[in-house]
């Protein structure tokens, strides 16, 4: 590809994120203006420019407490991810395991976190255990049910291929199953990647002394909405980015023409 | 040989030949008659029911995993995810110690076929940016990659157009003038048949049986004009003839009751 076609492409892509530009400032002059017009107390709607005001005081205080939300949210998807994945190739190679664990993962993809949240806060105490556990079940789902379909999606004439090559069992895992499923697995943790940030925050909920969620929590019995909303913008802000990076992260391992299940 | 599955279908039944070593045959008969599954059991991916194969004195699965065999399928069942180099390559990254070409320079002999298959210049494309056609010879390079001396080919050219039909045949008989290995070639075309192989074999509808094993007549090396000659067409028309008449007989919803 040449630097001009690129440069095209750049710019065509910068004209579709404009309407999306447009719209959403236009949103927060509406709610501004409508905030001023109708007088609404600050505590329960404050004004676009008050909750911007507080970001820049509060910036840096509340990005330590952003930093915490996403190491656990980070941890929870790597280790759920992780376990997915293993729980997947198990999976593909061995139907009866399967049969006897699928039914397991779908109980606990069913019980709301919100639920389970308490107990491990019981069991765990204000730690980042809690969180870390809760951001993993939540991503183990997405990411063990694509992983295991794209391992399974391998055409019957590619593993004959392999057969008239004799290949062994592991040459068709590493040179035909994984990359096939790489697709899938993507969208799996692209998926995870905002659930575990999610996860984090409600099991911060239940009993911690730091993080966005408590943040949040704080800010609700103070009836404090600013800082209320300049958590959730930094959370929805962290949750895009973590998004972004799988999404980077997938353009660099993924690189063949045609093979991202969707464009995000 | 019969089929598993919930209820067994026989698929071939009488089935049997002798190929000599650097024959070309090919294998015609009505859709649904076991070409293909013929040529699996050959391969050793299918075990028959009954019956036996022996390739080179061995077992299909002895010969198979001796590397034998080279697989051309109906698509060419490359991997996406390596360029055109790589999926040629690839045969000799998985058998590594086991491949029987031992060519000093694996990267080299792949880049040489490449441009035997007139795909010189593509090296570096992935699958997804090429035509059907030329992933069908980036798979035909493929087969040939290690020196496998029976060459498998399953209706290999049947989803393209005629004339890249007929380019690849061409190149085809091209490419095994030079390695003359024995190739088996499944096809529904007459013409492709008579046109590439030195004896047609030509199968009932199912189960399929042999029904007649035709001689072809005509030196090599051979091109496309030799199809309007007069004996071409009478063995054509000839072979034409056997296979409708038995389609007719087996009650084959393909050919209009009189």
């Amino acid at each position: 590809m040449t630097g001009a076609g690129a440069g095209t492409r750049r710019r065509s892509k910068w004209r579709t994120y404009v309407p999306a530009i447009l719209l959403f400032l236009a949103a927060l002059g509406i709610w501004e203006l409508w905030v001023v017009a109708r007088d609404v107390p600050t505590y329960l709607l404050p004004r676009v420019s008050e909750i911007g005001i507080e970001l820049g005081e509060q910036g840096w205080s509340l990005f330590r407490h952003l930093r915490w939300t996403m190491l656990e949210a980070v941890l929870g998807f790597l280790a759920g991810s992780t376990a997915a994945f293993l729980a997947a190739v198990i999976f593909v190679h061995m139907r009866a395991v399967e049969g006897a664990l699928f039914p397991w993962a779908i109980v606990l993809q069913t019980i709301p976190i919100v639920a389970i949240a308490p107990l491990l806060t019981i069991w765990f105490g204000f730690t980042l255990v809690p969180k870390v556990v809760i951001a993993a079940i939540i991503c183990f789902f997405p990411v063990l049910v694509n992983t295991a379909r794209g391992l399974r999606s391998i055409s019957a004439q590619a593993v004959e291929l392999m057969s008239v090559l004799s290949a062994r069992k592991t040459a068709v895992f590493w040179r035909l199953r994984v990359p096939s499923s790489l697709p899938y697995v993507f969208a799996g943790l692209r998926i995870a990647s905002t659930l575990a940030v999610i996860g984090a925050i409600v099991a911060e909920f239940t009993g911690a002394d730091r993080g966005i969620g408590f943040v949040i929590i704080q800010a609700s019995y103070r009836l404090d909405t600013k800082r209320l909303f300049a958590g959730l913008v930094l959370s929805s802000a962290g949750g895009i980015v973590f998004f972004n990076l799988i999404g980077l992260l997938e353009r660099l391992t993924v690189r063949w023409p045609g093979a991202r299940l969707q464009e995000s | 040989m019969r089929f598993g599955g919930h209820e067994p279908i026989t698929a071939l039944e009488d089935v049997s030949f002798d190929i000599d070593d650097g024959e070309f045959v090919a294998i015609v008969g009505p859709s649904g008659c076991g070409k293909s599954t013929l040529l699996r059991i050959i391969a050793g991916l299918l075990e028959p029911t009954a019956g036996s194969v022996t390739v080179r004195g061995k077992t299909p699965s002895e010969a198979r995993r001796d590397v034998e065999f080279g697989f051309v399928f109906q698509s060419p069942v490359l991997f996406p995810w390596l360029r055109v180099l790589g999926n040629v390559l690839l045969p000799d990254r998985i058998l590594g110690k086991r491949n029987p070409l031992a060519v000093a320079d694996a990267e080299r002999h792949a880049r040489g076929l490449l441009r035997d298959v007139g795909l010189e210049g593509f090296e570096e494309y992935y699958p997804e940016q090429i035509s059907g056609g030329m992933q069908q010879r980036v798979a035909l390079a493929r087969a040939l990659s290690y020196g496998a001396s029976t060459l498998l080919m399953d209706e290999p050219f049947g989803a393209l157009d005629e004339f890249t039909r007929d380019n690849l045949n061409i190149q085809l008989l091209e490419v095994w003038q030079q390695t003359r290995s024995t190739v088996l070639f499944v096809t529904h075309s007459l013409q492709e048949a008579i046109f590439l192989s030195d004896r047609v074999v030509v199968l009932s509808p199912r189960p399929g049986s042999v029904m007649r094993i035709a001689d072809v007549p005509f030196g090599r090396p051979r091109d496309l004009t030799i199809r309007y000659r007069p004996d071409f067409a009478a063995l054509n028309g000839e072979l034409r003839e056997l296979l409708q008449i038995d389609a007719g007989a087996a009650g084959d919803g393909e050919v209009a009751p009189p």
